[in-house]
């Protein structure tokens, strides 16, 4: 194996540096190719808004790709000095390398753990190898194992298990009240960012109408036109908050829009349908929470959800060990696979040499004895001789096998095909 | 003569099957991640709905006999479960199902006192030999399933509106349906019930006028208990579409009526002619 994965990610790169070097689409393509040619190995490169990274594969024996020669690259492409590149980049060999990897695809090495984008983005990173021909046997090999360990880690733990964006947060809330959406109406109250952000969330869920209603009208339209919705006056609220089922409040106001005295005259008494859930994600709050019953109005706030983010976080953590130990034992499986792999063709020749030899000295003998054997002693003659090659490579073989994952197992097999002239 | 093998299967039988597939099942959701659970469950749970077939249909007693007759809501809400479990394999269902399938058998196994094949004197008329009599003992067998269908939907509503109000990790713990869908389950059973246990209720009056019209009959506790129920299944719909209460307080409600139709269900029938 002769393995590296040279890059940086938020640990060690600011962000300002990340933004330059992260490339995409025919940018990336050509600097792949680029990679593989110049220093003749197998390359995937993983450029994502919080990791870029080169893994390089190259042939045992050969000298390894040094970080101080990616930093030249990486420089090249993104218009830096190589000196400020190389102080951020990291580098892992062999099986750390794998190790690695392995861990990238997890999301184990996220700046969110258990985050659902990283393991598509590495596929797509070896896919795009793969259509640009810089992956080979090895790689081919390594990052769809990669994948699947991935995949294993997502299904055996709950490293991925729950949502810890404060958008998908709030629709988990609302889908708790709500078994369908085409038949409900969602109120959008004010136009902040997060309000735009969980906005989209909401409308992916298809409502039957959005309202929008904000003091300034021309804002209410802006966000309207934007989310597909109808802007409303702000006169209008109380009427529209008696037929909402759904409630998105993110008003930058310093005082609650509507307290729980004017939801009890103006609004409560209006409404036939069913829950009401507000989600209110304005700071400070825009709905008093003492309308929070659970069952007819569902309040939840920025503190609500920022606590559920943080819960689902420390439960993500909590299989962090199972997660790693599920790498440890795959990143073992793969070297003794690929260990094992390498010592194939060396086997096959060994047995075909033996098989040669033996052939070479039972043929002669059995003519030698024609017609002076039966089949079944001719038969027991050439089964002795098998029997005896198969002992005597007994011990070659499985002294291969048992080094498959030591550090010496390239020396064992030079000194297999020397000591036998198996040539390579 | 020799006993036939399926003399054998008793109340014990399917209920410890129920008893394995809820503990099965509690230990899914307490240790989420060991797959065998789910299908071990499902299979214990099969296991003690064909026990309770067999049972059935070897004593095949009458729906009047106050023991049969929660022994056959059992077995109703048995197949709901099944079905909701492989349905809705993400749903905590059978937490919730599999408790009031065991406190049924359990009631019935506790009023179950001269054997399965003892006639505890159930009249001519409420028996399935006579057609309306097994029509009025159909109708309020699917009533009491609709009712039992209303509870459960209650309790988890209960449960999920508890965890809104509690504002836990939606994600987290129990998987459970939506309170508007629930409400919908509800809604939908309570609707259902309601006509098949006044047809019930009526029919039953009408086949027992004619041969008992003694006061005591009409005020023993199954006769009032019925009537008592109809009136808060009546209640419970007025609740519902005309003064629009919170959902909370109509799964409260019906809770309550779900523990009167066991009541009456557990209640001797008023019209018994005593052991024959």
């Amino acid at each position: 194996m002769n393995l590296r994965a040279i890059g940086c990610n938020f640990r060690t790169a600011p962000v300002a540096l990340r933004e330059k070097l992260a490339i995409e689409g025919k940018a990336l393509d050509e600097a792949t190719a680029g990679l593989a040619a110049r220093f003749e190995a197998e390359v995937v490169v993983l450029s994502t808004c919080n990791r870029v990274e080169v893994y390089l594969a190259k042939p045992a024996g050969d000298a390894p790709v040094e970080p101080a020669a990616i930093a030249e690259a990486l420089g090249e492409w993104a218009g830096l000095s190589s000196g400020d590149i190389l102080k951020v980049l990291y580098v892992h060999s062999d099986e750390a390398a794998v190790r690695h990897v392995c861990r990238v695809a997890a999301s184990l090495d996220s700046l969110v753990v258990g985050e659902g984008q990283i393991a598509g983005q590495v596929k797509k990173a070896y896919d795009a190898a793969g259509r640009l021909g810089t992956a080979g046997p090895f790689l081919h090999t390594l990052m769809p194992f990669a994948l699947k360990t991935a995949k294993k880690i997502r299904t055996d733990t709950g490293i991925a298990k729950g949502h810890v964006s404060v958008p998908s947060v709030a629709v988990d809330y609302v889908r708790q009240v709500f078994d369908h959406f085409s038949d409900k109406t969602v109120l959008v109250i004010g136009a902040g960012k997060m309000g735009r952000l969980t906005l989209t969330h909401l409308k992916d869920l298809r409502p039957k109408q959005i309202l929008v209603t904000n003091r300034s009208s021309e804002k209410a339209e802006e966000t309207a036109a934007a989310c597909g919705g109808r802007a409303i006056p702000w006169v209008d609220l109380d009427a529209a908050l008696a037929r909402a089922d759904i409630v998105l409040s993110t008003t930058g106001a310093p005082v609650p829009v509507v307290g729980k005295s004017r939801f009890d005259a103006a609004v409560r008494p209006f409404r036939t349908g069913g829950p009401l859930v507000v989600l209110d994600i304005a700071v400070p709050r825009d709905f008093d929470p003492a309308l929070h019953d659970g069952d007819r109005v569902v309040v939840v706030n920025v503190d609500d959800l920022a606590r559920v983010r943080d819960e689902t976080l420390a439960e993500r953590r909590r299989h962090l060990a199972p997660a790693e130990a599920i790498v440890d034992h795959a990143v073992r499986a793969f070297a003794a696979d690929w260990a094992r792999r390498k010592s194939g063709p060396v086997i096959r020749k060994l047995t075909a040499e033996f098989d040669r030899v033996r052939e070479g000295v039972t043929g002669p003998l059995l003519t030698r004895f024609n017609g002076k054997l039966t089949p079944e002693e001719k038969q027991a003659v050439e089964y002795a001789f098998r029997l005896f090659q198969n002992q005597l490579l007994h011990g070659p073989i499985a002294a291969l096998h048992e080094s498959s994952a030591e550090a010496g197992h390239g020396t064992l097999l030079d000194a297999l095909k020397k000591m036998f002239r198996l040539g390579e | 003569m020799s006993a036939s093998p399926l003399q054998g299967v008793t109340h014990a039988c399917f209920g410890l099957s129920y008893l394995v597939a809820f503990g099965l099942e509690l230990a899914r959701w307490a240790a989420p991640g060991r797959g065998w659970l789910r299908p071990t469950g499902l299979a214990f749970g099969a296991a003690g709905l064909f026990a309770q077939t067999l049972y059935l249909v070897y004593h095949h007693p009458s729906p009047a006999e106050p023991y049969a007759a929660l022994l056959l809501v059992a077995w109703v809400l048995a197949v709901f479960y099944l079905y909701g479990t492989i349905h809705h394999a993400r749903q905590a269902w059978a937490v919730f199902v599999l408790p009031v399938i065991l406190g049924l058998v359990g009631l019935s196994l506790a009023l179950l006192t001269g054997g399965p094949d003892a006639n505890s004197g159930v009249p001519a008329w409420l028996t399935t030999d006579h057609t309306w009599g097994a029509i009025h003992g159909i109708l309020i067998l699917l009533a009491a399933v609709g009712v039992s269908v209303a509870f459960l939907a209650s309790v988890m509503y209960l449960v999920q509106a508890h965890r809104l109000r509690a504002k836990t990790n939606p994600l987290g713990g129990l998987k459970m349906l939506s309170l508007e869908r629930l409400e919908a389950m509800n809604r939908r059973a309570v609707n259902l019930a309601f006509p098949l246990l006044t047809a019930g209720l009526v029919l039953g009056a009408i086949l027992l006028r004619p041969t008992h019209d003694l006061p005591t009959n009409w005020l023993s506790v199954k006769f009032l208990g019925t009537a008592g129920l109809w009136l808060a299944f009546l209640v419970l719909l007025y609740l519902r579409y005309a003064t629009h209460v919170p959902g909370r307080r109509l799964a409260l409600g019906t809770i309550a009526a779900f523990a009167l139709m066991v009541a009456v269900l557990a209640a001797t029938h008023p019209f018994a002619e005593g052991p024959k």
